[in-house]
């Protein structure tokens, strides 16, 4: 078992079973960066600021508001905020097959990769053939990280993926972005279909790189060979230990110093 | 481009550059480095196991520029081990766990020299599994005063129904273990714990040790780098090559040995460098056996 999992349980449908585990079916290329005090390169953390007070608020002083009006809120809790918050479940109960060409992209949010656990290989192999094969997808709901999550079951290369999709509710309307119908002439159509057909390649994506994370690191590695990092000073301070404990230190020294 | 696929456990694995020389001053070069790793492979893994490594990358040797890697490269083979670990910032970090010897391989033919690791492992990144004195010698001093503060921290420490084991860095000093293994422990523990041990020791021993990081203050003194003891802080392992001009290793010591070597004041004798590391390993078996199993309690904590 190489990746992580996220979650673990089993899929089911009709009176089929199969465990799997979800694993990370992508990693984000982004390069991230601490925010240093230039001063002396301390790390800074994030704290929040009462503008009013112009002091900074503890946490146990916050309170999460729903904005419903200028000025008006609703306050919860995170005690009622648990008490609305889905369980945890540890089956992915397939609902509905579909075909997968009906699901449009847009729907489409967050790919992961289903792994069958010990004992599920077969069934998890027969699945993922016959949705390749009948090229259907199964809708399901799941619970994961106190989110429900509506989620799309497909065929990838054999193996089976998971990509959790948007409510339809989460989908802006398309309405106002069509112009007014007009009548399509068949010879500019035919000219684009030819464009089209000039510009066709194999979807092939490892020709494109992320050029900016490219030039970030490359930028790094030229520095870090220019310059030593930097580093913040460390907390010195001369507090004592705990007393009982250098009371014993001291004691065990002294034994150490006759003995020598 | 010298490259070799290779075939460890039904996986395959291409080896690149063999050929190419990363200790100049011996010639020894990225084959010899993967042939050290592949023998100690038995007693170093168990040391490695679980815990999040930090990559210390030397791609043209150890005269040349090196680079650290906390994340485990996106190139990764899909049989890599990983863990996800949080950084203080509260982002996740995917990091390398290296539990066999296919891992340890890669790892070595992207010219990770130096293997570094947190002294938790990643399933408990806040419980140390071990408290450590990392004994650094300041200007002026040398390894031999890192001799005289071990043998009297062992005896301090003893005082105290604590077992310690000394190890060399594979550099200027020694690193002090005493294993804990014990799953309530700290780093807020440890981290008391060693500073008020470097603190009584500098009371005591005011021209030989300091507990204070600034530089000035470690003049001809050892410094008991007692900050080590911290979720974010990595060790060099056990049985680690260090990238120094020659392939020494961090090796562990018996006491007797040290005792000799202090009273002998034969500080160069001290150091132990791969063929020798593998020829006593084989001997002697892992010294630092007892730090995976010893279970001990840190008093007054």
């Amino acid at each position: 078992m190489a990746m992580q999992s996220i979650w673990s349980g089993t899929i089911s449908f009709s009176l089929v079973a199969i465990p799997v585990q979800l694993v990370r079916a992508v990693e984000p290329g982004r390069v991230s960066f601490r925010l240093l005090h230039t001063k002396d390169y301390s790390p800074l953390s994030r704290r929040m600021f009462c503008p009013r007070e112009e002091k900074m608020v503890e946490p146990e002083d916050i309170i999460r508001g729903y904005e419903i009006g200028p000025d008006k809120y609703i306050t919860v809790t995170d005690e009622e905020l648990e008490s609305v918050s889905p369980e945890r479940s540890r089956t992915i109960e397939i609902v509905e097959f579909v075909d997968l060409k009906d699901i449009d992209s847009i729907y489409y949010d967050h790919p992961y990769y289903l792994v069958p656990s010990k004992g599920g290989e077969k069934a998890y192999q027969l699945l993922a053939e016959v949705m390749r094969r009948t090229n259907k997808a199964g809708l399901a709901k799941f619970v994961m990280g106190e989110r429900e999550y509506l989620v799309a079951i497909k065929n990838i290369e054999g193996a089976l993926s998971l990509i959790t999709l948007h409510y339809s509710e989460e989908i802006l309307p398309d309405d106002d972005i069509l112009p007014g119908a007009s009548p399509i002439e068949t010879l500019e159509t035919a000219r684009m279909k030819k464009i089209i057909k000039e510009m066709t390649a194999d979807f092939n994506p490892a020709e494109y790189a992320n050029e900016r994370r490219k030039s970030i690191l490359t930028l790094l590695k030229k520095k870090a060979k220019k310059q030593p990092p930097v580093t913040p000073p460390d907390i010195e301070d001369d507090e004592e230990g705990p007393v009982d404990l250098v009371a014993a230190l001291e004691a065990s020294m002294r034994k150490v110093k006759k003995n020598r | 481009m010298n490259k070799k696929v290779t075939q460890i456990a039904g996986r395959n694995l291409s080896l690149s550059n063999l050929e190419k020389v990363l200790y100049p001053s011996t010639g020894f070069t990225k084959a010899h480095i993967l042939e050290y790793y592949r023998l100690v492979s038995p007693y170093i893994l168990p040391h490695l196991r679980g815990r999040a490594l930090t990559l210390k990358r030397y791609p043209d040797g150890v005269a040349e520029a090196y680079f650290f890697e906390k994340r485990c490269p996106a190139h990764r083979p899909s049989w890599v081990a990983t863990a996800e670990i949080a950084r203080d910032n509260g982002e996740q970090m995917t990091v390398c766990l290296v539990n066999d010897l296919d891992t340890l391989m890669w790892v070595e033919n992207l010219a990770s020299l130096e293997l570094h690791v947190p002294l938790a492992r990643a399933d408990a990144p806040e419980n140390p599994d071990a408290v450590v004195f990392d004994l650094d010698p300041g200007n002026g001093a040398g390894i031999l005063d890192c001799m005289r503060v071990a043998l009297i921290l062992r005896d301090l420490l003893a005082g105290l129904k604590l077992t310690c084991f000394p190890k060399t860095s594979g550099m200027k000093g020694l690193h002090v273990l005493a294993p804990l293994n014990q799953k309530k422990m700290t780093f807020d523990d440890t981290k008391k714990f060693s500073k008020s041990v470097a603190q009584v020791l500098e009371r005591n021993y005011p021209d030989l040790v300091t507990s204070k990081m600034a530089k000035e203050q470690r003049v001809k003194k050892v410094f008991i780098n007692w900050s080590q003891n911290d979720s974010s802080k990595t060790m060099v392992c056990v049985y680690s090559l260090r990238a120094g001009e020659r392939p020494t290793v961090s090796f562990p010591l018996t006491w007797k040995e040290l005792e000799h070597l202090e009273s002998n004041g034969n500080p160069d004798k001290i150091q132990v460098e791969q063929s020798e590391a593998v020829s006593r390993l084989k001997k002697s078996g892992d010294l630092f056996g007892e730090m995976l199993v010893m279970k001990q309690r840190l008093p007054y904590i």
